[in-house]
């Protein structure tokens, strides 16, 4: 089952820099989950540790565990955790930038059969119309949120169980920013996945998932559904910038410490 | 201006020029995949020519070749794993000095193994005849090809353009594309990076071992001797002169400084003895200074 299971996670980089202090999370096979939370929080950690690309960034797992429908692969590598069906698309955007549109797909579908490539990518290429006028193009002089559409048709091609999108709305406007969740909430649907999202824009991430966990420095601090996460006064106004008008940069942190650590 | 003369040293040049490519366009796959300036490209190139020089022992000389490919492959692959991979990642100036190390290394490995005397072809001895490939030498108007040189034009320079192909159209060549862009991002959609890399490497010997065997006069007379280590150098003024990132500049710089080379043997040579060497090197200074990303190096996409 597409079901991922994070227990009291802790992971270090460089040896030294505890970026995650004991989290768990965990999200059932079809749900969609958010992480929310300010900038070092540890989400995009949390997304690395979970696709195994912890090694990348020198970090790795001190302590704790995650399983993929009950299949242990804390220290699996990147490579076995992919093959297991779960895709990441990491944050800043990663297209290949030199690569066109349709490479850039062709990358991300290697292991399909031709037949099954070309069913998957016309299948994008209906959805996206955009990337189809563009495909000719290399990734890099997309738009973000052409480069973000193309993302998430790579990620189909790679067939993925469970999907881990971290910040999706970096850098997009509003209107694409809704378009991106919608576009999101759509393929979970149609595809039956599970879906981790990562975001910093939390009003974007409660209209497509059923449950939220805010992180901050490290550690998980609340957890609860999207709509007790909308009606906890505290949550809205320290961390989702809700009340607090200006959002985080005005929330002050030490009334945030007050309450939570 | 003797016109016959002209397209003899024309094609000439484009013959040695195509065997600069291969060898280049192999260095520059390197470097595109794992970021690391192979100083010991001259010694694949020398051990390529010694593999093709011992299965020359036993077989025909072009099946030698064909038979020596494999092998420099597999060397590739080892030193990729061996010796790369371990400190990918690390200090760009720590990777320099292990490739020259490396080079060293393997230097005296070929000496060790095949000993310091220049071997010929298909000869255990100074007693046996060497090998040679069928001679294709001809003569047409004046116009005269060596067997080398036709072997090369017809050998090497489908295989440098094969690679270009193959690494803008094939599966495959997306994929090392792909991986030389990031291998995060590659693992990350479940490329088998690693893997990927290897195979580069593995090419990378190939095309040297091919570069080398010919360069050694694989077809016919001569055989390996160190002194193919001096010839490897013109790898970097290729690989500069092509934009040290791009496979196509690699092939198009190779034929470009084959030619150069073999005008300047014809014209300069007489008037300043011994500039033929040193003209490679004056175009690098000259592209590093007006053109650092040489013909078709790889612009920076940004977006503003």
């Amino acid at each position: 089952m597409a079901e991922i299971n994070v227990e009291n996670l802790k992971v270090v980089y460089r040896g030294v820099i505890l970026a995650l202090q004991g989290v768990s999370m965990r999200a059932g096979a079809g749900e969609a989950v958010a992480l929310l939370g300010p900038n070092g929080a540890g989400k995009s950690t949390l997304v690395r540790a979970i696709s195994g690309l912890l090694p990348q960034y020198d970090g790795r797992v001190l302590d704790g565990r995650i399983t993929l429908g009950g299949e242990d692969i804390t220290h699996l590598p990147a490579l076995k955790v992919a093959g297991l069906g779960l895709t990441a698309i990491l944050e800043g955007r990663p297209i290949f930038r030199y690569l066109t549109v349709t490479e850039n797909l062709r990358a991300a579908g290697h292991k399909l059969t031709p037949q099954r490539q070309k069913e998957i990518t016309d299948e994008i290429f209906a959805r996206f119309p955009r990337l189809y006028e563009r495909r000719f193009e290399q990734g890099g002089y997309l738009s973000g949120g052409e480069q973000q559409m193309l993302l998430l048709g790579m990620a189909l091609l790679t067939e993925p169980r469970i999907l881990v999108v971290d910040e999706p709305s970096l850098g997009l406007s509003p209107k694409l920013t809704e378009e991106v969740m919608r576009v999101l909430d759509e393929l979970r649907r149609d595809k039956g996945l599970t879906l981790v999202l990562v975001e910093q824009n939390a009003r974007a991430a409660f209209s497509i998932v059923e449950r939220v966990y805010v992180m901050e420095q490290g550690r998980v601090v609340f957890e609860g559904t999207a709509q007790e996460a909308q009606a906890d006064a505290d949550v809205m106004e320290f961390y989702l910038g809700g009340a607090v008008a200006g959002g985080f940069s005005e929330a002050k942190r030490y009334r945030r410490r007050k309450r939570w650590v | 201006m003797d016109l016959a003369l002209v397209i003899q040293t024309a094609l000439n040049g484009l013959a040695n020029g195509a065997l600069y490519a291969v060898i280049a366009s192999g260095f520059v796959l390197v470097y595109r995949s794992t970021s690391v300036v192979n100083f010991a490209i001259a010694e694949f190139m020398l051990i390529g020519a010694y593999l093709t020089y011992t299965m020359s022992l036993f077989f025909p000389l072009l099946v030698a070749i064909l038979l020596a490919l494999p092998l420099a492959f597999i060397f590739g692959v080892l030193v990729e794993r061996g010796f790369v991979r371990p400190l990918l990642g690390r200090n760009v100036v720590a990777v320099i000095m292990a490739t020259i190390g490396l080079a060293a290394t393997l230097d005296g490995a070929t000496l060790i193994l095949w000993g310091p005397d220049q071997k010929a072809m298909g000869a255990a001895d100074v007693s046996q005849l060497p090998k040679e490939m069928p001679s294709l030498a001809f003569s047409l108007g004046g116009v005269f090809l060596s067997s080398k040189a036709v072997w090369s034009l017809i050998l090497a320079l489908p295989l440098a353009i094969l690679l270009v192909l193959a690494l803008k159209y094939s599966r495959y060549g997306v994929l090392l594309r792909a991986v030389s862009e990031s291998e995060t991002a590659a693992l990350a959609m479940g490329i088998n990076a690693p893997r990927v890399v290897a195979v580069a490497w593995g090419i990378s010997a190939v095309t040297a071992t091919i570069g080398g065997a010919f360069l050694a006069g694989a077809a016919g007379g001569g055989g390996p001797g160190h002194h193919l280590i001096l010839l490897g150098l013109i790898v970097f003024p290729v690989a500069i002169l092509g934009g040290f990132d791009s496979v196509p500049g690699a092939v198009v710089a190779g034929l470009i400084i084959g030619l150069i080379e073999a005008f300047s043997q014809l014209y300069l040579e007489s008037l300043l003895p011994g500039i033929t060497q040193a003209i490679p090197f004056l175009i690098v200074l000259l592209v590093l200074l007006f053109r650092p990303y040489g013909l078709l190096g790889q612009h920076r996409i940004e977006r503003v």
